[in-house]
């Protein structure tokens, strides 16, 4: 099947609608000195709305985002039908390079890989070339949602897996952090092996292994003291389950609910999404522009913002916790990479339990956004992990990433 | 320091701009299927926005809200400053009535006394009289809102607390469900044997932090001796924990952030607590039936029917109207989640000396047992329902009133609590 070439042109009239929206705009009031405590500040609000009604240039923003390849095409879900999905596909110029899948997750979107793409497709004799596929979640950015319900991690693997064969990568390897964490290791057990042949993430989310299930690392993290990084990790992990778990909690149980503020109301969406921004990074110096761009593609998305809240539904049924519970760890070569700010916690004696660890590495930087916030750090890693003399070099036999020898 | 009269009547550029909002929404798609389980569904939302933009008339509602006598006054709060605070405070024909104090909570205000107040400030012979007092919280209704940080229970129940002195009310009682249990509860700590003689409630929870750690264990323990209704009970219990608290993490966390959807969009407030209004009531009515409007013909009979809103559809509407209209803006009735999840001047497990009574509701959001309630206070009176939910003076005005008439009445077990006001004519 050909590709078919997407232009992202939201119509004149859905402009116009944002325009008139954000100048209805009804703004709270703030307690005094509140700073961050209860939420995004007056004063950060007040000004990503000036910009946004006057000042910010979204034809300009959308002429940038054209600027990277992006089609679309059907891919059948089982039991779901068709769905339209939009994805990036940028080609490596090296014709071994290797197929690597980006996936983004909440609130994350297609272009959080846009940084990554000059990087990894550029063609050196010191390192590996890829072509690069990023798809948009369904229900995310410009991919047709879901209609039934019980769209878990399941399908959306079955999405990325059938879109990377479909564009003739019948082996690939996959990256993701977020719910791309999720969905790449479900891909990887899946169709590890035959189709997927390593993964790698930078969002290692994952429980303390229990007694029963690996009581050696259950052992030596019980006698192991805490190193200094160990214990920030830990009270990031902590700060997170006390203070910035809200959304998740409405995301889970009634995001249909919390979607009719996030559909209706700009502003609305701006808060709830600018504040993962701001303190899920690692002090990232967002430009106005930057969120705004972010913002707008949540808010002109092909299903609207309410339809990206249901994974966090759908991955909280019994259902959804027992096809995770019970996901056979992918065989395949996996590499991690952890970053200072980065929300959960692990040890890094423990993360051999989400699969067949060959690659990991730690940095004192970058936080939740990290192909956004920290893109040469995190190309470096998939490098190292895939390049000659990397633990999963020529993990993809005739594709090494290397031009000819 | 005076008490001045006060009458609802929000500005027309008010009413302008929640039009003009309201036919500018945009609303999410739905599931197939989802129902209720997803949040609220769409068929509702579309058919709430479309009743509030045309049809639902604001100054109707606003009448009949004035038709209850309110008022403002000034009340110091240490450390707060002064707040111009809102009332109701109907008083009942008999001089010797009980002073009580009505205290709502969230997505509560201070209309959900409307129905209590003809059957609790009722004279007659064989049951007491009340004056009642309900005061919109700080923050909501017409109050105005604290300014600073770090306004929790305490200061919640100071504002009652004084408001009832500067009314004359020396000793009162108290009746509160929700945030009120919480405040009425610091009241009688604070204030209790000297002024608030006697305690209410329909919420007798004993705090989220008790039913957090192992309340699957702890509850079902306890279960085992207890009869199919409270079994439900914990049913319902567990199904607020699992399913209904989405709300409470966001607003005891970040209120801020939640409060500019809320502020701003009609549609997304009407949601956040509509849902409230039927999952946490008992088959509550809320939603109309298409057979209930009413057609009013103009003129002759070949012009248009004009429909108007079944009267249920009102009260939604004018309850979410409340909460869009009020002084502060609805984000600042949120944040008394996060003032109470961080205060630490208060002590949730002191045990309060003062009588107090307790109606059990089986669709409120947490059953706790009777056990416990025992530990709450010195409980003289409780009595339970076959029906009725969260929103019990809403729903169940007659059974609520009355169960306040058995505690405070002749023969009762706080009969007489109020010095020389016994509700009843003097013998």
């Amino acid at each position: 099947m050909a590709e078919i070439p997407f232009t992202l042109s939201v119509p004149d009239t859905e402009l116009e609608l944002l325009r008139t929206k954000l100048e209805l705009t009804q703004l709270p009031d703030e307690l005094e000195d509140a700073k961050w405590d209860y939420g995004v500040p007056l004063g950060d609000t007040r000004r990503l709305l000036a910009r946004w009604k006057d000042g910010f240039d979204w034809r300009a923003a959308e002429a940038k985002i054209n600027a990277i390849p992006q089609f679309t095409r059907d891919i059948e879900v089982d039991g779901f039908g068709t769905l339209n999905i939009h994805y990036i596909h940028q080609k490596s110029q090296v014709k071994n390079a290797i197929p690597l899948f980006f996936s983004h997750g909440w609130p994350g979107h297609f272009m959080e890989v846009s940084k990554l793409l000059p990087l990894l497709t550029a063609e050196s004799a010191d390192h590996p070339s890829f072509h690069v596929v990023a798809f948009s979640l369904p229900g995310y950015g410009f991919s047709e949602a879901p209609k039934k319900r019980g769209f878990g991690l399941r399908q959306y693997a079955e999405v990325g897996h059938k879109l990377m064969v479909a564009l003739g990568y019948d082996e690939y390897i996959a990256q993701g952090g977020d719910w791309g964490f999720g969905i790449v290791r479900t891909m990887a057990s899946l169709y590890g092996e035959r189709h997927v042949k390593a993964w790698h993430t930078n969002f290692p989310f994952m429980y303390k292994p229990s007694l029963s299930a690996h009581p050696l690392i259950w052992l030596r993290d019980l006698v192991t003291p805490y190193t200094a990084e160990e214990r920030q990790h830990s009270e990031r992990a902590a700060w997170f389950v006390k203070k910035s778990y809200g959304y998740w909690a409405e995301h889970a149980t009634m995001p249909q609910t919390v979607g009719y503020s996030l559909a209706d109301s700009p502003v609305g969406l701006l808060a709830w999404i600018y504040e993962k921004l701001v303190i899920w990074s690692d002090d990232y110096p967002w430009t106005d522009d930057e969120v705004l761009t972010w913002i707008s593609i949540y808010w002109f998305s092909r299903a609207g913002p309410a339809a990206s809240l249901r994974i966090y539904y759908e991955f909280g049924t019994e259902e959804g916790q027992a096809d995770w519970a019970k996901l056979k760890s992918p065989t395949i070569p996996f590499g991690l990479s952890y970053f200072a700010k980065e929300l959960p916690f692990v040890r890094l004696f423990w993360t051999r339990v989400l699969g067949n660890l060959v690659f990991q590495s730690t940095h004192d930087s970058g936080g939740h956004f990290v192909a956004h916030e920290k893109p040469e750090l995190l190309v470096g890693d998939i490098r190292k992990m895939f390049g000659s003399g990397g633990p999963a070099f020529g993990v993809i036999p005739g594709r090494d990433g290397y031009a000819g020898k | 320091m005076a008490e001045k009269p006060f009458t609802l009547a929000v500005p027309d550029a008010d009413l302008e701009l929640l039009r003009k909002k309201l036919e500018l929404t945009r609303l999410p798609d739905e599931l197939e299927g989802s129902k209720w389980d997803y949040g609220v569904p769409l068929e509702d939302i579309k058919r709430l926005v479309a009743k509030w933009k045309d049809g639902f008339d604001w100054r109707a509602a606003e009448a009949k809200i004035n038709a209850i006598p309110q008022f403002t006054r000034d009340i110091e709060v240490e450390g707060h400053g002064t707040l111009n605070v809102h009332y109701v405070h109907q008083k009942s024909e008999l001089q010797n009535a009980i002073p009580l104090l009505f205290v709502h909570g969230w997505p509560g205000h201070f209309m959900e006394v409307a129905k209590l107040l003809p059957l609790l400030t009722a004279v007659a012979p064989d049951q007491p009289s009340f004056h009642v007092v309900a005061f919109s919280l700080p923050g909501f209704g017409f109050s105005e809102a604290p300014k600073e940080k770090g306004f929790a229970i305490s200061q919640y129940a100071e504002v009652g607390h004084k408001l009832m002195l500067a009314l004359g009310y020396n000793e009162y009682v108290t009746q509160g469900g929700d945030w009120g249990f919480l405040i009425t509860r610091v009241i009688a700590q604070k204030y209790g044997g000297k002024h608030a003689k006697a305690w209410h409630t329909n919420f007798p929870v004993t705090g989220p932090p008790s039913l957090t750690y192992s309340p699957g264990l702890f509850l079902r323990f306890l279960v085992t001796p207890f009869s199919a209704e409270e079994k439900k009970g914990i049913e319902r219990t567990m199904w607020f924990r699992s399913k209904g608290r989405g709300y409470f993490e966001e607003q005891s966390t970040n209120p801020q952030t939640l409060g500019y959807s809320l502020a701003d969009s009609p549609a997304g407030l009407l949601a956040w607590i509509h849902e409230k209004l039927v999952t946490w009531t008992d088959g509550y009515p809320w939603t109309d039936d298409e057979s209930e409007y009413f057609c009013v013909v103009k003129g002759d009979m070949s012009s248009k029917p004009v429909l108007t809103p079944s009267p249920l559809i009102v009260e939604v509407l004018t309850w979410i109207s409340i909460y869009w209209f009020s002084r502060p803006g609805p984000a600042a009735s949120v944040r008394i989640y996060y003032e109470a999840s961080t205060a630490k001047d208060w002590d949730k497990t002191q045990y309060v000396p003062i009588p107090f009574g307790i109606s059990l509701f089986p669709k409120e959001l947490a059953r706790v047992p009777k056990l416990w309630t025992r530990a709450i206070g010195k409980l003289v009176f409780a009595s339970e329902h076959e029906s009725g939910g969260h929103f019990a003076a809403h729903e169940k005005p007659a059974e609520l009133a009355d169960d306040l008439k058995k505690m405070f009445g002749v023969g009762g077990p706080a009969f007489g609590i109020v010095t020389g006001k016994s509700g009843y004519t003097a013998a």
